[in-house]
């Protein structure tokens, strides 16, 4: 194209792509579909009138038809955008008009979404948010994926330009101009990985969530399909005639048929959101790639790292992987938001080793490797086994006693040894330990979670005991991040107030950008 | 200090070699300032008493309301019914009079502490709490009042760090001109404006 060179030099107003037409036309009917999805029932009984009196619903159907057609043509017709003076504005609506100004400096995402219909015509989305706590997402819907290339440079430049002005007006550090060339690869993912991430991790929601408005149908094409298959459910729910050891099968088979094709949805759930998974770095920003129809692109500048998260499930822990989370700045109204998800960069089910490359990639100086965690007070188990739990199960146990319900105390004893050990296993697996510079967080019951993040990164600090825990000179600690808060439950006073006090003097000492 | 810091921000990308000549000393924990010694200040005096009134006042009038209905005469009432009203009556006003009475000793618990980089606000009568907000990383202030509040010239003060609405500091009861000072002195922070 032509045009391409131009793009970021043109100062006019221009219009997207014309291919963007079918994006407006997708999004229009996803909204339809969501939000009259209750009147579908009600479509479907009508179907046969409709068929019946052609005469009648043609013409309306296609006046709808029409209209849709001409919404979307208008969509399209007044969405425009420039560039100017190093601000993006863009201008869309049809009968509510939206006119967005973002300047450059002030975009911190830029993300790259195609959607599968997009792919023939080389086409992206260019989705652009600022750091402000109320969500303000610009979005160029169709863009020559050159010129997104292109504009995506630009507004990289220019960051580069005013933090490296900042660079030379305070000091005259040796800060060889950041090359935006340069990428590096830190990570891809192989699909034979993303099967681990599937299996190990539900990525089923992922599924679950496009699929709603369709459960009952599901759920009579699924009984219908084992009814041909000679199974019928309602004969299998009641077993009050039948031996115990039919019983047992029954319940085997009936888990497999629902645990494998839920496995199955799993793994290709994550096949679908991290097929062709690449995590690499420019300069100072991380830029991960996936997708299987949509294509994205999230970009997330470091410094806006706030916190990065080791986790490792119990199937992961079979499997000797695990993901790691790099978590950036959420507001609540984001949190909220399924597209804060993408937001996130995930990276799915690696090894130890490049788990800890990635770690240390981020943090260069972190002492995960050689911290030694501190383990939290015994209390813990006293509390959660010997105050609760273990007079609820007496209580149980002792009416079902009375009652000679001997069967159903025999069900509930396992039930709180399993309660035990996972509380146990819990307080086994809570630590923490920090260095000069960082915060080490580990949890978890079965899989382990560990969380890092610098301490200069904590907005806030709580400090909380009760009673109970004062008598023991124990308490809990909160550290509140901008990408969430953690909590550091049964430590000693004392050293609650002492990493109060250290974190607070290392926040306070230098003031140094969180974001 | 101060080269220091101008020397990290502005280049996140060759985080090792510039910004920590790999320093690792112990920080000398026993000289820090600690927030187990806090100075705490207590709220405007007012803020207590209007509060007492105010859960004691609804205590009597949840009483006063349930015997009205008890020994009216306009309508007749089934002895059963009339024994379920004044049941609940007493209930009501014991449970209210309990939590006036928890509120009344909560209430002297809550404090704050403001120092030269952080503000504390301690709370909490079985479970204790102290929040600590560091001026560095608070991005607004706010003064809010109510009707009540606006009477007794009365003034809660709202401190919004990045942490997100479910953390927000907050201190109610500050007198008017108390609140407007320290929020003069949050803005007036140095740093507050270093980061705009």
């Amino acid at each position: 194209m032509n045009t391409t060179t131009a793009i970021t030099t043109i100062n006019s107003w221009q219009r997207v792509s014309p291919i963007a037409l079918l994006y407006f036309l997708v999004k229009f009917i996803k909204g339809l579909v969501s939000n009259f999805v209750y009147l579908l029932p009600a479509l479907y009984v009508s179907y046969n009138h409709i068929v019946k009196n052609p005469t009648l619903w043609l013409p309306i159907v296609l006046a709808v038809l029409c209209l849709i057609f001409i919404l979307v043509f208008l969509k399209y017709y007044f969405f425009k955008f420039r560039i100017y003076n190093n601000n993006l504005e863009i201008r869309s609506g049809v009968f509510a008009k939206k006119h967005i100004n973002l300047p450059f400096e002030r975009i911190q995402n830029i993300k790259l979404e195609q959607p599968i219909f997009y792919r023939p015509f080389n086409v992206v989305c260019l989705l652009l948010d600022t750091a402000g706590s109320h969500k303000q997402e610009a979005n160029i819907v169709a863009l020559n994926l050159h010129d997104a290339e292109q504009l995506k440079k630009v507004i990289l430049t220019n960051h580069q330009k005013s933090t490296l002005n900042n660079a030379t007006k305070n000091s005259t550090t040796p800060c060889n101009k950041p090359e935006l060339a340069q990428e590096r690869i830190l990570n891809t993912r192989a699909l034979f990985d993303l099967i681990l991430h599937g299996l190990s991790n539900n990525r089923v929601w992922i599924f679950l969530g496009g699929l709603a408005p369709f459960f009952d149908e599901i759920a009579e094409y699924v009984t219908q399909w084992l009814l041909s298959l000679g199974i019928n459910i309602e004969q299998i729910l009641m077993f009050n005639d039948k031996p115990w050891w039919q019983i047992g099968f029954y319940a085997f088979t009936l888990t497999l048929i629902i645990l494998v094709p839920i496995s199955l949805l799993s793994i290709l759930g994550a096949v679908l959101s991290f097929y062709n998974f690449t995590l690499s770095k420019i300069g100072d920003r991380y830029i991960r790639r996936s997708g299987l129809l949509t294509k994205q692109e999230v970009t997330m500048k470091l410094s806006r790292l706030q916190m990065v998260i080791r986790q490792q499930d119990w199937l992961d822990r079979l499997f000797k992987r695990m993901n790691v989370r790099f978590e950036q700045n959420q507001s609540l109204e984001n949190k909220l938001n399924t597209s804060a998800y993408a937001n996130k960069i995930i990276v799915p089910s690696v090894t130890e080793k490049q788990c800890q490359a990635l770690i240390d990639d981020a943090y260069p100086d972190n002492q995960l490797q050689q911290i030694t965690f501190k383990a939290i007070s015994k209390r813990y188990l006293l509390r959660n086994i010997g105050y609760i739990l273990l007079p609820l199960y007496l209580l149980l146990a002792g009416f079902l006693y009375i009652n000679d319900k001997t069967l159903l105390l025999a069900l509930i004893s396992p039930l709180f040894a399993f309660f035990t050990l996972v509380i146990y296993l819990r307080w086994r697996r809570w630590g923490y330990a920090y260095d000069n510079n960082y915060f080490y967080l580990r949890s978890g019951a079965i899989g382990i979670a560990i969380k890092i993040f610098p301490l200069y990164k904590v907005q806030q600090s709580q400090y909380k005991q009760s009673i109970f825990l004062r008598k023991h000179q124990l308490c809990h600690v909160r550290l509140v991040l901008a990408s969430g808060s953690v909590v550091i439950p049964y430590i000693m006073q004392q050293d609650g107030y002492c990493l109060i006090d250290n974190i607070l003097y290392i926040v306070e000492e230098t003031p140094r950008s969180w974001m | 200090m101060i080269d220091q810091h101008n020397l990290k921000t502005p280049c996140n990308t060759m985080p090792t070699l510039v910004d920590t000549p790999f320093s690792n000393n112990k920080i000398n924990t026993d000289n820090l300032p600690s927030i187990q010694a806090l100075p705490f200040e207590q709220l405007a005096s007012r803020y207590r008493l209007i509060r007492c009134w105010l859960h004691f006042s609804i205590t009597f009038f949840i009483l006063v309301i349930g015997l009205i209905i008890y020994y009216q005469l306009f309508f007749i009432l089934s002895q059963h019914s009339a024994d379920i009203i004044l049941l609940t009556t007493l209930i009501l006003f014991s449970l209210s009079f309990m939590i006036s009475i928890y509120y009344l000793l909560a209430d002297k618990q809550k404090s704050f502490s403001l120092r030269e980089q952080d503000i504390s606000y301690a709370s909490g009568l079985i479970f204790k709490s102290v929040v600590t907000q560091p001026m560095l990383r608070i991005q607004h202030v706010e003064l809010k009042q109510g009707p009540i509040e606006r009477k007794a010239k009365l003034a809660r003060l709202q401190v919004f760090s990045a942490g997100g609405a479910l953390h927000t500091f907050e201190i109610p009861g500050l007198t008017l001109e108390k609140a407007q000072s320290i929020r003069q002195f949050i803005l007036e922070h140095k740093t507050l404006s270093v980061q705009q």
